[in-house]
C-alpha cells in the first residue's frame, strides 16, 4: 500500500506536472470596443475552460497602428501565434513566409464557410474566414415617396436607380440623390468597385496576365458613378455622407451594417430601406472583405493555436459575436441561418448580398493596386475629369506593380 | 510735434496694423471659439460671438480620451529633452569655446554640417536604427536622439566666448575641480543663454511631429501632436473636440510665449544673425 | 578630469556620440540602404545597385512629388520673404504698443504645425470661413472645399504656410534692421535723399545677407514640407511631397526601406546643391562689397 502510493505520487510527480504544466498562446486581436471586447474575453474564458492546457494571452490592436505593429512582430521575430488579420493582408504577409499554411486537418468543415478565396494565396490557404462585411445600398423612402415613388419600389436595375437618384437630387436645394465619397484613402475605392463588379468589368484578363482596368465596361462603370457624383452627388467623408443621410438629406448610399448599428445606438428615426446593389439585369455583386484568423508561421504551439481559431469560428460563437458587434457577418453558413439574421430585414439584405459579392485580387501588392484604382476615380471626379485616360493609368501603374 | 497730418498717417498706419494682426491671430481665436461649442451645435461662421459656451469637449478629451496621457507624455519627453539640452549643449558649447586647441575646428564644422543637414531625409534610417537597438516605442526614442543640439551649442559658444576667463582661473587658483568650476561658476553665468535654449528647444520638442511619430506605435507613448493628428484620423471625431485637443496643445506655448517673450525673440535673433 | 584635454574630451562626448549615432551613421546607412532592396518585411536583402535610382526615374509619383516640392519651395519663399521683410519695415520704427503687433504677428510660428493644419482645415473646408471670403470678394470657391480640389489643393497649403511662417522671418529681418546704423540715414537725409531713396540705397542692400540667409533656411526647411501634407490632404489631390513620397514608400504601408532611401538621398542631393548655388552666391555678392 505504502509502496504504491509512493508511485502514484512519483509518477503525478514525473507526468501529472506536465499535463497540467500550460501551453500559453499569444493572439492579437482589434476589437477595443467596450461592447465587443467582453464577449472576446468570455469565448477565450470559455476556450481555456475547455482546454485547461492552453493559457491566452489576448492582445488588443487598433486600426491605427495594428498593421505596423503586425509588420515590425514579424521582422523581429516576436510575433504572436494567433492574428486577426484584414483580407487585404493576407498575401502580403504570406508571399514572405510569415503564415502557417492552414493544415488539413482544419479545413475539414470548410464547405460551411465563405470566403476562403481570399485566405488563398498561390494555391494555398493560410487563414480562416471569421467574419464576412459587404455593402450595400440603403435608401431613405420617405425621399423616394416624396419624388412619386410608389411605397414598396426598391429599384430593380442600374438604369432605375440612375433615375430614381436624379429624381430626388430635383427635390430641393438641400436635398441629394447620393452619397459620395471624398477621395478618402482605403474607402473610396470600396465604393466605387461594385459599380465596376456589377457592369461586368474586370481587373484582370481570364488567364490572371494583364490588368484591363481600361476597359469599356470599365469606363462604362466609372462613367455611371461620375454622372451620380456630379449630377446628384452629395461628396463628404464616408462619416459626413452618413451623418447628411441619417439627417435625410440623402436618397440612396452604398454603407456597411455599421449604419444600422449607429442607428440603434444613436435612436435615429429614418425610414430606412436596404437592398442589394441593383445590377444591369440581376442584382449586382458588392464589395466583400473580411476578418481572418491565421496562425503565424513563427508560431511554436501550432496545434493549440488552430483549436483556439476553430473555437472562435465555430458557427455559434459566430453568432454570438456578431450580435454583440451588430457590424458584423458570420462567414459560416449554419451561422448565417440563426433567426437573429433571418429575422431582420436589412440584416438578411446583407446576408444575401455577401453571397454575391466579390473580393479584390489576393496579391501581396493590393493596396498600391488599390491605390492606383482609387487615383484614377479621383481624377475622373474631382480632376481632370476625364474617364479612360485616368483608367489607363492606374492599368499600367497595376500591371507594373505585379512585374516587381 | 505731430501735426494734423502725422495723427492722419499714424491712425493710417494703427488701423492696417491692427487688420493684420487680425488675420495673423483670427485662426488661433476660431479654435479656441469652437472648442468652446457644444457638440453638434452648428460651427457656422456668425458664431463667432453668439452661441453656447461649454468646457465638456476638454473634460472629454483629458479623461476618457487618450489626450491626458499625451499631455503628461509631451511635458515628461519636453522636460526631459530640455534638461539635456541644457547641459550637454552647455558642456560642448564650453568646451567649444575654452579648449580651441582640441579638435575645435572639427567640431565646430560638425555643428554646421548637422546644421545644413535636411532631418527628415533620414527618417527611414532613424527608424531601423531604433528597431535594432530595441528602442522603437519606448521614451528613449523620443527622448535619446534628441538631448543635444547644435544650435543650442552655437548659443552657448558665442556666450561663454563673451566671458571673461578671469573667473574660472581664480577659482582653479583656488583649486577648485575642473566639473565644481563648470558647474558652479561658468554655468550661472551663461542663465541668459540657457534661457534663451531652454525655451527654443522645449518650443521645438513640444511641437515637433515626424520622428515622435515614426518612433512609436502604442497610443501610450503618443505625444500631444501625434495624439492630435491621429484623432483627425479617426472618423468619428468632430471639429469641437478636435479644437479643443488643439487648444490643449496651444495653451502651455501661449503662456510660456507671454512671460518669455523676450528670451523666445533673442534665440530666434541669435540664432540667425550670428552665422 | 584633472588635464584639460581629458575635460575637454569627457565634455564633448555626448555631443560626439549624437553626432556619430544620429547624424551621421543615419546619413551613411540610408546611403547604403539605396543599393539594397531590404524591406521590412523580407529578413534577408540584396543589393541591386542603381536599380531603385532607376526605379525611382521612371516612377511618376516621384515625378510628381518632386514637382509639388519644387512648386512648394519657389511659390512660397519669395512671398514669405516680401511679406516678412514689409512686416519688419512696418513695426521697425518707434511707436506705441509695436510689441504687441510684433508678439501677434510671431505667435503662428511657435505654434505646433499640427494644430495650425488642423485650425486650417476647418477653415478651408466647404462653407468655410475662406470660402465665404471668396464669396465676398465675388470669387466662387472650390465645391467641395480648398482641400479637395486639384487646383487649389497645394496653393491653400502654401498659403497657410506664408502665414504661419513670415512672423518669425520677420524677427531676423528686424534684428538685421537694428544693426544698420542710424548715421547713414542721417547723412543720407542731409543729403536730401528721400525715404523711398533712402530704403533702395541704404536698407535693401544692407539687409541682403540678412535676406540671403533667410531664403537658405527657408528653402532647407521647405523641401522637407511634411506634416501638413500628413494632416490635411494625405497627400491627396496633387499635394504629395517629397517627404510625403519617403514616408509613403517607406514607413507606411510596403517599408520599402531601400526604395525609399534611394528617394531620400535624391531629394538630399537637390537640398545641396540648391544650398551650395545659394551660398555661392551669398559669398559673391559679399565679395562685391
Amino acid at each position: 500500500m505504502n509502496k504504491r502510493c509512493l508511485l502514484t505520487v512519483l509518477l503525478y510527480w514525473l507526468f501529472g506536472a506536465s499535463v497540467q504544466a500550460s501551453e500559453t498562446i499569444e493572439w492579437w486581436q482589434f476589437w477595443t470596443d467596450p461592447g465587443v471586447k467582453p464577449t472576446i474575453q468570455a469565448m477565450v474564458n470559455e476556450f481555456e475552460q475547455a482546454n485547461p492546457d492552453i493559457e491566452v494571452k489576448l492582445t488588443d490592436l487598433t486600426w491605427a497602428n495594428g498593421h505596423e505593429k503586425i509588420v515590425i512582430s514579424f521582422a523581429s521575430g516576436k510575433a504572436p501565434d494567433v492574428l486577426e488579420l484584414g483580407s487585404d493582408w493576407i498575401a502580403q504577409f504570406a508571399v514572405h513566409g510569415h503564415l502557417a499554411e492552414t493544415t488539413a486537418d482544419a479545413l475539414k468543415d470548410s464547405a460551411d464557410f465563405r470566403g476562403w478565396s481570399m485566405a488563398t494565396y498561390q494555391g494555398k490557404v493560410y487563414a480562416r474566414p471569421w467574419i464576412l462585411g459587404t455593402r450595400v445600398l440603403f435608401a431613405n423612402r420617405d425621399l423616394l415617396t416624396k419624388a412619386g415613388y410608389e411605397e414598396d419600389f426598391v429599384p430593380a436595375d442600374q438604369q432605375e436607380f440612375k433615375e430614381a437618384a436624379f429624381k430626388i437630387g430635383n427635390l430641393g436645394r438641400n436635398i441629394y440623390g447620393w452619397g459620395s465619397n471624398t477621395a478618402e484613402k482605403h474607402r473610396l475605392y470600396k465604393k466605387f468597385l461594385p459599380f465596376f463588379w456589377t457592369t461586368g468589368a474586370q481587373l484582370f484578363t481570364d488567364d490572371d496576365k494583364y490588368c484591363v482596368l481600361s476597359s469599356k465596361k470599365a469606363a462604362d462603370a466609372l462613367l455611371l458613378y461620375k454622372e451620380l457624383h456630379d449630377s446628384c452627388g452629395y461628396v463628404a467623408t464616408q462619416r459626413g455622407i452618413e451623418d447628411a443621410f441619417l439627417d435625410g438629406k440623402i436618397g440612396f448610399i452604398l454603407s456597411g451594417d455599421w449604419l444600422l448599428k449607429r442607428i440603434e445606438l444613436e435612436k435615429r428615426e429614418i425610414n430606412l430601406v436596404s437592398t442589394l446593389m441593383p445590377g444591369p439585369r440581376f442584382p449586382g455583386r458588392s464589395f466583400l472583405g473580411g476578418e481572418f484568423l491565421a496562425v503565424t508561421e513563427a508560431s511554436t504551439h501550432k496545434a493549440a493555436a488552430a483549436k483556439l481559431i476553430e473555437f472562435i469560428t465555430s458557427p455559434e460563437n459566430q453568432v454570438r459575436f456578431c450580435k454583440a458587434s451588430r457590424s458584423a457577418n458570420p462567414s459560416s453558413k449554419t451561422a448565417q441561418e440563426d433567426e437573429y439574421f433571418r429575422s431582420n430585414a436589412h440584416l438578411q439584405t446583407f446576408i444575401k448580398q455577401i453571397a454575391m459579392a466579390k473580393h479584390p485580387p489576393v496579391d501581396p501588392n493590393w493596396v498600391e493596386m488599390e491605390t492606383a484604382i482609387e487615383e484614377a476615380v479621383e481624377d475622373a471626379l474631382f480632376g481632370s475629369g476625364l474617364i479612360a485616360e485616368p483608367l489607363m493609368k492606374a492599368r499600367i501603374k497595376i500591371d507594373k506593380l505585379r512585374r516587381r | 510735434m505731430v501735426g494734423p497730418e502725422g495723427k492722419v498717417r499714424s491712425g493710417v498706419r494703427y488701423l492696417g496694423l491692427t487688420l493684420i494682426l487680425l488675420v495673423m491671430v483670427f485662426p488661433l481665436l476660431w479654435m479656441f471659439r469652437v472648442s468652446l461649442m457644444d457638440v453638434g451645435s452648428s460651427i457656422g461662421m456668425g458664431r463667432l460671438l453668439s452661441g453656447s459656451v461649454t468646457f465638456g469637449n476638454y473634460v472629454d478629451l483629458l479623461g476618457a480620451g487618450n489626450l491626458g496621457r499625451a499631455l503628461l507624455n509631451s511635458v515628461l519627453v519636453g522636460a526631459s529633452v530640455t534638461l539635456g539640452n541644457i547641459l550637454f549643449c552647455f558642456m560642448t558649447g564650453y568646451t567649444l569655446a575654452r579648449f580651441r586647441h582640441i579638435a575645435n575646428r572639427l567640431l565646430f564644422v560638425s555643428v554646421i554640417v548637422v546644421l545644413m543637414i535636411p532631418a527628415h531625409i533620414v527618417i527611414i534610417p532613424f527608424y531601423v536604427l531604433m528597431l535594432k537597438a530595441g528602442l522603437y516605442d519606448t521614451y528613449w526614442a523620443l527622448i535619446l536622439p534628441f538631448l543635444v543640439n547644435p544650435i543650442g551649442i552655437f548659443l552657448v559658444k558665442q556666450y561663454v566666448e563673451s566671458i571673461p576667463p578671469a573667473m574660472e582661473e581664480a577659482a582653479r587658483m583656488d583649486g577648485a575641480g575642473e566639473l565644481r568650476i563648470l558647474l558652479a561658476v561658468v554655468m550661472p553665468l551663461c542663465r541668459p543663454a540657457l534661457a534663451v535654449l531652454a525655451i527654443q528647444v522645449f518650443f521645438t520638442n513640444w511641437n515637433s511631429f515626424l520622428f515622435p511619430y515614426i518612433l512609436t506605435t502604442s497610443d501610450e507613448l503618443r505625444t500631444l501632436p501625434v495624439a492630435l493628428a491621429l484623432l483627425q484620423g479617426h472618423q468619428a471625431v468632430d471639429w469641437q473636440h478636435l479644437m479643443a485637443g488643439s487648444s490643449i496643445a496651444v495653451i502651455p506655448v501661449l503662456i510660456l510665449f507671454i512671460v518669455m517673450q523676450r528670451q523666445i525673440v533673442s534665440g530666434v535673433t541669435a540664432g540667425a544673425i550670428k552665422q | 578630469m584633472n588635464s584639460p584635454k581629458s575635460t575637454a574630451l569627457v565634455l564633448a562626448l555626448p555631443w560626439g556620440a549624437t553626432l556619430i549615432l544620429f547624424w551621421l551613421f543615419p546619413l551613411v546607412y540610408s546611403f547604403v540602404m539605396g543599393f539594397t532592396d531590404y524591406r521590412l518585411l523580407v529578413a534577408d536583402y540584396q543589393w541591386v545597385g542603381w536599380s531603385n535610382y532607376r526605379e525611382l526615374f521612371l516612377d511618376p509619383d516621384f515625378g510628381a512629388a518632386l514637382k509639388n516640392t519644387f512648386v512648394f519651395v519657389i511659390g512660397t519663399i519669395p512671398v514669405t520673404t516680401v511679406v516678412a521683410l514689409g512686416l519688419a519695415l512696418l513695426v521697425s520704427r518707434g511707436f506705441k504698443g509695436r510689441g504687441i503687433f510684433r508678439a501677434g504677428f510671431f505667435l503662428p510660428s511657435v505654434t505646433s504645425m499640427v494644430v495650425i493644419a488642423l485650425i486650417f482645415t476647418n477653415l478651408y473646408q466647404r462653407g468655410g470661413y475662406v470660402a465665404m471670403l471668396a464669396e465676398l470678394v465675388g470669387l466662387s470657391p472650390p465645391e467641395y472645399g480648398f482641400l479637395y480640389d486639384q487646383g487649389t489643393a497645394l496653393y491653400s497649403i502654401m498659403a497657410m504656410d506664408v502665414w504661419m511662417s513670415v512672423g518669425y522671418y520677420m524677427l531676423i529681418f528686424l534684428a538685421g534692421l537694428k544693426a544698420i546704423p542710424d548715421e547713414l540715414y542721417e547723412a543720407a537725409e542731409i543729403a536730401g535723399a528721400g525715404k523711398l531713396r533712402q530704403f533702395g540705397t541704404i536698407t535693401l542692400p544692407l539687409l541682403r545677407p540678412v535676406a540671403l540667409f533667410i531664403v537658405v533656411i527657408n528653402s532647407i526647411k521647405s523641401f522637407q514640407v511634411f506634416v501638413e501634407i500628413f494632416v490635411m490632404t494625405k497627400g491627396k489631390f496633387d499635394t504629395a511631397t517629397a517627404v510625403y513620397f519617403i514616408y509613403n514608400e517607406g514607413l507606411a504601408t510596403h517599408f520599402r526601406f531601400g526604395y525609399a532611401s534611394a528617394a531620400a538621398y535624391v531629394l538630399f542631393i537637390i537640398i545641396a546643391v540648391f544650398s551650395a548655388v545659394q551660398f555661392a552666391l551669398l559669398r559673391r555678392r559679399e565679395a562685391l562689397w
